[in-house]
């Protein structure tokens, strides 16, 4: 955020007063920048302040997803995360993820967001005490959901089936512990 | 000095199971195995001992948000009440929510300046649970939260603070640059966007990814303490500058406080700020832990709870009052 050079700009927020900030975000090589002005730019540190950061997110995520916006009689195609559903305009709109696996389907979205909020983009600090029980049991719902993928995609419906139910006893077996 | 400036400490971190979406709380299925799961792994890790576990739906509401006023569980966990659960481990103030914005939200707080104390407390949950379960962590990006100002180590640290010198001597400007230089945030804990009724501030880190949790608490425990220097070198000077005038604002706000009939919430922070100004100096013979007990005991739910009538209105404000005067009668002068 640096301050702004150009001579006169209007806010791209309110389109009311003078732009005197510039929020770069750096994607894939490219910078893209949007131009604030002071009350605009405090709304958003005060939605830092507040821990309401949908505000920004959208802010930033429009910055990122509205330059590469293609013409309106074009359609565009969304970036999905295979595992929740959850597209990116999705993201972009609640500023939530929808599960773990959406940090890598967004990742290219992600990074320059995650960089842009932290600063850094490598964890330093604790990890989880995985025991092997645990990962047993990853192991399992993973394993059975590779088979159910590759029983589907052979088009074996009656064992995808089955192994849609283990995987839905295993779920509720946890549920009920 | 410091224990009469920062009213407690409180670390919390958010965690997520691997294999549940994020917005278990808007999902009832998902939301009732984040609980049993909890629950199971917190009894395995024979660490279960003395938590209760509370489901939202089955407080009144009046309790529940009696809870959030004394910061046990956070006002977000009050959205979604149908699947919000949290076991509470009451004696040290330690609670692990759930079905908030993330799965887990386990938090600890610390009465004064501790806050590796209540990290201290996180991280036995954290390992407890980690071992039985497995959170959703990525070796790069640390442990994935729902949203991405969460993700890294999800901790949040953070400081009550009591600055009624520094925002007298219109400094909060200055504090508030100093802090954000650093990577850490202040804010009012009571009252709308930037008021600080009673003159409470929370500073807490900024940032969650790249730094160690160790290096977090550092960071705002240094803060921390220069702020207190500076609100210490007010105070002093005021003792020795102006004493009576000191005193003349803290003994008005001990004579309202013991003699209203009708106290207003907004009113009662600016006397408390005086009277908890006057306990820290020494004016008062008033403890400072009744001082802070004051400050949750005078809250809407509370006074509800208390009188166990909905109370409203110019209701509330007497029942303040009478409240204010009797807690006070029973810590002693």
């Amino acid at each position: 955020m640096a301050e702004n050079e150009n001579s006169f700009m209007l806010c791209e927020e309110c389109q009311v007063n003078e732009a005197c900030y510039t929020i770069s975000v750096m994607m894939g090589g490219q910078v893209t920048q949007r131009h604030l002005c002071a009350d605009c730019m405090a709304k958003m540190n005060m939605s830092i302040a507040t821990g309401n950061v949908k505000h920004l997110l959208s802010a930033i995520l429009t910055a990122i997803t509205g330059a590469e916006a293609p013409a309106a009689d074009e359609p565009r195609e969304d970036v999905i995360c295979e595992r929740c559903q959850t597209t990116l305009s999705q993201f972009t709109k609640s500023g939530r993820l929808g599960c773990p696996a959406c940090y890598k389907a967004f990742q290219e979205q992600l990074t320059p967001m995650l960089q842009q909020i932290h600063g850094r983009v490598q964890h330093a600090g604790r990890k989880p005490l995985n025991t092997e029980a645990a990962q047993r049991q990853r192991f399992r719902h993973e394993e059975l959901m590779r088979q159910m993928e590759q029983a589907v995609a052979v088009e074996d419906f009656e064992t995808a089936a089955m192994l849609r139910d283990q995987l839905r006893a295993l779920a509720e077996k946890e549920g009920e512990d | 000095m410091r224990h009469g400036i920062v009213l407690s400490s409180r670390v919390r971190l958010a965690r997520n199971y691997e294999d549940i979406p994020f917005d278990a709380a808007q999902r009832p299925e998902y939301a009732a195995m984040c609980v049993n799961r909890t629950t199971t792994a917190l009894k395995s890790a024979k660490l279960g001992e003395g938590f209760d576990l509370l489901r939202l739906r089955e407080m009144s509401e009046v309790s529940r948000t009696a809870m959030a006023e004394s910061r046990l569980i956070s006002r977000d966990l009050l959205r979604t009440p149908d699947t919000a659960a949290v076991l509470i481990r009451v004696d040290d103030a330690l609670t692990i929510m759930m079905n908030e914005d993330d799965h887990l939200r386990i938090q600890a707080i610390r009465p004064e300046l501790d806050l590796t104390g209540a990290a201290q407390a996180c991280f036995q949950v954290d390992d407890a649970l980690s071992r039985q379960a497995v959170f959703a962590f990525d070796e790069q990006l640390g442990y994935l939260t729902a949203c991405p100002t969460n993700t890294g180590t999800g901790m949040r640290a953070s400081l009550l603070m009591h600055l009624p010198m520094l925002t007298r001597g219109k400094q909060m400007g200055d504090v508030g640059q100093l802090v954000a230089k650093v990577g850490l945030n202040i804010r009012g804990v009571y009252g709308e966007g930037s008021e600080a009724l009673g003159n409470i501030y929370q500073i807490s880190n900024q940032v969650t990814l790249g730094r160690t949790e160790q290096e977090l608490i550092s960071a705002v425990t240094a803060v921390g303490v220069q702020l207190c220097d500076m609100e210490t070198a007010l105070r002093d000077k005021a003792m020795k500058d102006g004493r009576v005038a000191l005193e003349d604002v803290v003994f008005r706000a001990w004579g309202t406080l013991l003699h209203a009939r009708l106290m207003p919430l907004n009113e009662f922070y600016q006397h408390w700020s005086n009277i908890r100004l006057g306990a820290a100096l020494g004016l008062l013979k008033l403890p400072l832990t009744l001082a802070d007990a004051l400050l949750d005991q005078v809250q809407d739910a509370h006074l509800r709870v208390y009188a166990d009538e909905p109370l409203e209105g110019v209701q509330l404000d007497e029942c303040r009052a009478t409240r204010i005067r009797e807690l006070i009668r029973l810590g002693g002068e």
